[in-house]
């Protein structure tokens, strides 16, 4: 008996501190006040994806669903960034606020999608103006290890995207490339893009997943477990709104065609040279500025318009990249380089940063169902395409066509057309248009599928 | 079916019911049986004739994987072809192999040596000492063969020696394009619906009067009844270019081909489509070009409509003798045109492979081929084949795919001297090896430290995906 009561009472007291410990992280009190604070700013999101399939080019439509939060009274929303990317379109976005018992709805337009953070915004379209109870960001606010958070979400459809709390905690913080903290695994779609508070109520970020390499995320992406995007990481967003901030057009960016990589302690060792960090010149890119200020692969970049550079990990090579591609195309840069234990100066002129894939023209002729593009300098680099190379690179195979039955596949890089060589863009549409004065009943089209050469023939329904 | 539940029944019944059935069973069979009782007796014939020269083979060889090599023991099939002991199986059975031994018909186990193997028919050559004089098949003819002739096919298949299976010939010219690499540039398949099944590799498929008429190779994966045979007529050329010369030489021009439909369906256009032209080829520097039609090479009119007729075409430029002067009948928009140049010899695509044991990693000779599909402008350096997790290179960062260009500045232009350079830097144990290595368009280094603290990597089990 008195063995019983004992138990009992020690089940009771566990019982009893494991509410203290829970009362202490998160008073049900704060979480409904959290709830009652931003219930109203978190919306539900709608829209219609098309999503083009990379190796067959086929497009598919579907209807989705995501978390908005309105960020400001005027009604600036932030979402997901996943609902933007390279091979991923989404459009008909409408938003749904609660307001009391009234429930809103308007359309919105999405803006250019920031490159730092893998996050949307969108802007509600509204004749009248709006005044929206919207979420404030606390900045400065750190989380540790094991700090419990609050996350404010939606429910699915069945329980009619009804506003829900949920508890997290910080599992683990990572230092590199930046401070990222991480949530527990599991995160719900309906709490994408949730606000992240902390146990004193303040909203320190939003829970979200940064993209896939294969998605377009960096080299050092942590894709596919939940994260918290701390307020600082894209506050500046929501103060200066991606389509009224002046974007710096890709035509302005400056390049100088150098690929680096750190002068960690053991390479420099290896080099005799006395105090590590730095930028070895692993590649130059041929007919770039690099190449033409004399760079060859092994200098080691020490300093730059005389600021020393002395990188010692991965990430500090992209503070470089970030700076080269920040200045003015023809600014002079004056760059210290070790050269065999001598230090030397070479002063390069910076070219313009080449247009990449993104910002590529496209052509698309209906009739062969061909999408084409330019071969930009970054799609030459990786197909590891030689400069004598020369064509239209194949994005897309419209379902069924010609070039499709034809066996034809995105990626293909597309020489000659008919009798016509192909170098460009322009080529291409001049050898299209001819063919369809022509009309002939078949069509060869010269092509490059990886390293080997070849002809298809498409038979075009004129 | 019947006999199976005669089988089932048999189990089922006391002794004597059991010679009762019996006989019923034999009665029926033979009822039934008169239809096809030449058939019966020929199949029974043909497999007796052939069945004394079978041999069940089991190799070691020798591979590279994750960075490491290893020698793991494999099994395939072959048959004897001369009473003095020359053996014929499959070049992915018995080629590179340390060793291969050999169970005989009636038992004896024997050690063979690998005469030659030929990658590009998939055809190898083994002889065994012995005094005896050992039964041997007979060869028949692939080109007389047409779809639904029965056939066997003798072997081990999953390592079952002595195994027999019967069927027809499906296809007789079954082409079979790239895939990956290419796997028969010079012959179409017999394709069978007799039974092949891994282990059957290099065992022969012959027909009714126990004649061979191919070699069977290899079986499409998920497929239910498509094995393929490599024919006998393209097999016997090899095999004597092996015992004569140890290996098949052939000429190389350096072009690729495509049959003429690939660019109209046209049936009154003659010759084949050249696609492409490889780099530092004699056909390049002779100034042919893609898009290109091959009319004629030297007298020989060639003429390839469809791409089963591709295989034909090949042969006939891998026929040319080597070093010779070769006239190409070409078309070119609408007007002839004639080129002259000389044949080089073909080599292998596949180089060499050394593992580097002290550094984690193996690496493969560049080979001319290999330089092309790496779109490397010249051949140089070494191709890195693999390298073993937790080992210095990995940990590196050296991967399956790099091209080593150089170690400590000095250029490395082939795997021995690679090699050369390795044994220098392991005797002097010199600690930091900087190695420059290419990946698609980009170069770097990597810099090797031999003395990182968890050398004893760990034996990583990494064979299972090998069959």
């Amino acid at each position: 008996m008195w063995i019983k009561s004992l138990l009992k009472m020690t089940c009771l007291t566990l019982a009893f501190f494991a509410t203290a410990a829970y009362a202490k992280s998160f008073e049900p009190a704060t979480l409904q006040q959290a709830y009652e604070q931003l219930h109203e700013a978190v919306c539900v999101l709608t829209f219609t994806q098309e999503a083009t399939d990379p190796r067959s080019g086929e497009q598919e439509r579907q209807d989705g669903t995501a978390v908005a939060l309105v960020v400001s009274p005027e009604g600036l929303l932030m979402s997901n960034g996943h609902l933007q990317l390279e091979n991923i379109r989404s459009f008909n976005f409408r938003v749904r606020i609660n307001r009391g018992d009234e429930q809103l709805e308007f359309p919105a337009v999405m803006l250019d999608k920031p490159e730092d953070v893998n996050l949307s915004f969108l802007r509600i379209q509204s004749d009248e103006p709006l005044n929206l109870p919207f979420v404030r960001f606390a900045r400065g606010s750190a989380l540790r290890l094991g700090e419990p958070v609050a996350l404010v979400g939606i429910m699915g459809e069945a329980m009619g995207f009804h506003r829900s709390v949920r508890v997290d905690r910080i599992t683990a913080i990572l230092d590199t490339p930046r401070t990222t903290d991480c949530l527990t695994e599991g995160l719900r779609l309906g709490f994408v893009t949730s606000p992240v508070l902390n146990t004193r109520g303040e909203v320190v970020g939003v829970a979200g997943f940064e993209l896939d390499p294969d998605e377009g995320g960096g080299m050092f992406a942590r894709a596919g477990h939940p994260l918290v995007f701390q307020t600082e990481m894209f506050i500046h967003h929501v103060d200066r709104p991606p389509d009224e901030s002046p974007v710096a057009s890709p035509a302005e960016e400056a390049w100088l065609g150098v690929f680096t990589q750190p002068l960690k302690k053991e390479y420099a060792e290896y080099w005799g040279i006395a105090e590590p960090g730095g930028l070895i010149v692993s590649t130059v890119m041929p007919d770039s500025p690099a190449a033409r200020a004399g760079l060859v692969p092994g200098d080691i970049i020490r300093s730059v318009d005389g600021a020393p550079v002395r990188a010692l990990l991965d990430r500090e090579v992209y503070a470089f990249t970030k700076m080269i591609r920040e200045s003015k195309p023809q600014t002079i840069t004056k760059l210290g380089i070790l050269r065999e234990g001598a230090e030397i100066l070479l002063q390069a002129t910076l070219g313009q940063r080449p247009r990449s894939a993104r910002d590529a023209e496209e052509v698309t002729d209906e009739t062969l169902g061909l999408v084409v593009r330019e071969i930009t300098r970054d799609v030459r680099i990786l197909l590891n395409l030689g400069e004598e190379v020369e064509g239209v690179i194949v994005r897309r195979i419209i379902s069924g066509s010609p070039a499709h039955v034809a066996g034809m596949r995105p990626g293909i890089i597309i020489m000659g057309l008919g009798d016509q060589p192909v170098i460009g863009l322009d080529d291409f549409e001049t050898a299209v248009a001819r063919l369809q004065e022509s009309r002939p009943t078949e069509v060869s089209v010269f092509a490059r599928v990886g390293a080997q050469t070849g002809f298809f023939r498409l038979m075009p329904r004129w | 079916m019947l006999a199976s539940r005669i089988v089932s029944f048999l189990r089922q019944w006391r002794p004597a019911a059991w010679t009762f059935y019996l006989t019923i069973s034999l009665v029926t069979f033979g009822g039934c049986a008169t239809l096809g009782s030449d058939t019966q007796s020929s199949v029974l014939a043909a497999k007796n004739r052939v069945a004394p020269a079978m041999v069940h083979i089991r190799p070691v060889k020798e591979v590279f994987i994750a960075g490491q090599r290893r020698e793991i023991p494999t099994i395939g099939s072959g048959f004897i072809i001369s009473r003095d002991g020359y053996m014929v199986t499959n070049e992915h059975v018995a080629g590179d192999s340390s060793v291969v031994w050999c169970v005989l018909s009636d038992n004896t186990e024997i050690e063979a040596r690998v005469v030659g193997a030929d990658p590009d028919t998939d055809i190898a050559v083994l002889k065994v000492e012995t005094d005896a004089l050992l039964p041997h098949v007979t060869f028949g003819r692939s080109d007389t063969l047409e779809s639904g002739q029965m056939v066997m096919a003798l072997g081990s298949p999953h390592g079952l020696a002595r195994s027999v299976s019967l069927g027809i010939i499906s296809v007789p010219d079954r082409y079979l394009g790239d895939i990956g690499v290419m796997a028969a540039p010079y012959n179409n398949w017999i394709q069978t619906d007799a039974a092949i099944n891994p282990g059957n590799s290099g065992g022969p498929l012959i027909n009714l009067r126990g004649e061979v008429v191919g070699v069977n190779s290899r079986v499409l994966s998920g497929a239910e009844n498509v094995g393929f045979a490599i024919p006998i007529d393209i097999a016997r050329e090899a095999i004597e270019a092996i015992i004569e010369e140890g290996r098949v030489r052939r000429s190389w021009l350096g072009l690729q081909f495509q049959e003429m439909a690939a660019r109209t369906d046209d049936p009154s256009a003659r010759g084949v489509v050249i696609a492409d032209v490889s780099p530092l080829s004699p056909a390049q520097e002779a100034g042919v070009r893609p898009g290109d039609l091959l009319l004629q090479i030297n007298e020989k009119v060639v003429d390839a409509r469809f791409e089963e007729d591709l295989p034909y075409v090949r042969k006939a430029v891998a026929d040319l003798p080597i070093g010779e002067t070769v006239a190409l009948h070409l078309m070119r928009g609408g007007e002839p045109v004639e080129v002259t140049l000389q044949t080089e010899e073909k080599v292998a695509t596949k180089g060499g492979q050394v593992e580097f044991s002290a550094w984690g990693f193996t690496a493969a000779e560049m080979t001319p081929e290999l330089a092309r599909r790496a779109q490397m402008t010249e051949r140089t350096g070494v191709l890195v084949s693999g390298s073993m997790p937790g080992g210095i290179a990995a940990q590196a960062g050296l991967d399956q795919g790099d091209i080593i260009l150089k170690m400590d500045d000095m250029p490395m232009h082939t795997l021995a001297e690679f090699s050369h350079a390795y044994q220098q830097r392991v005797e002097s144990q010199q600690r930091l090896v900087m190695l420059f290595v290419r990946r698609g368009a980009v170069t770097r280094f990597v810099l090797l430290d031999t003395k990182t603290p968890d050398t004893d990597t760990l034996e990583k089990e990494t064979l299972d995906y090998v069959d």
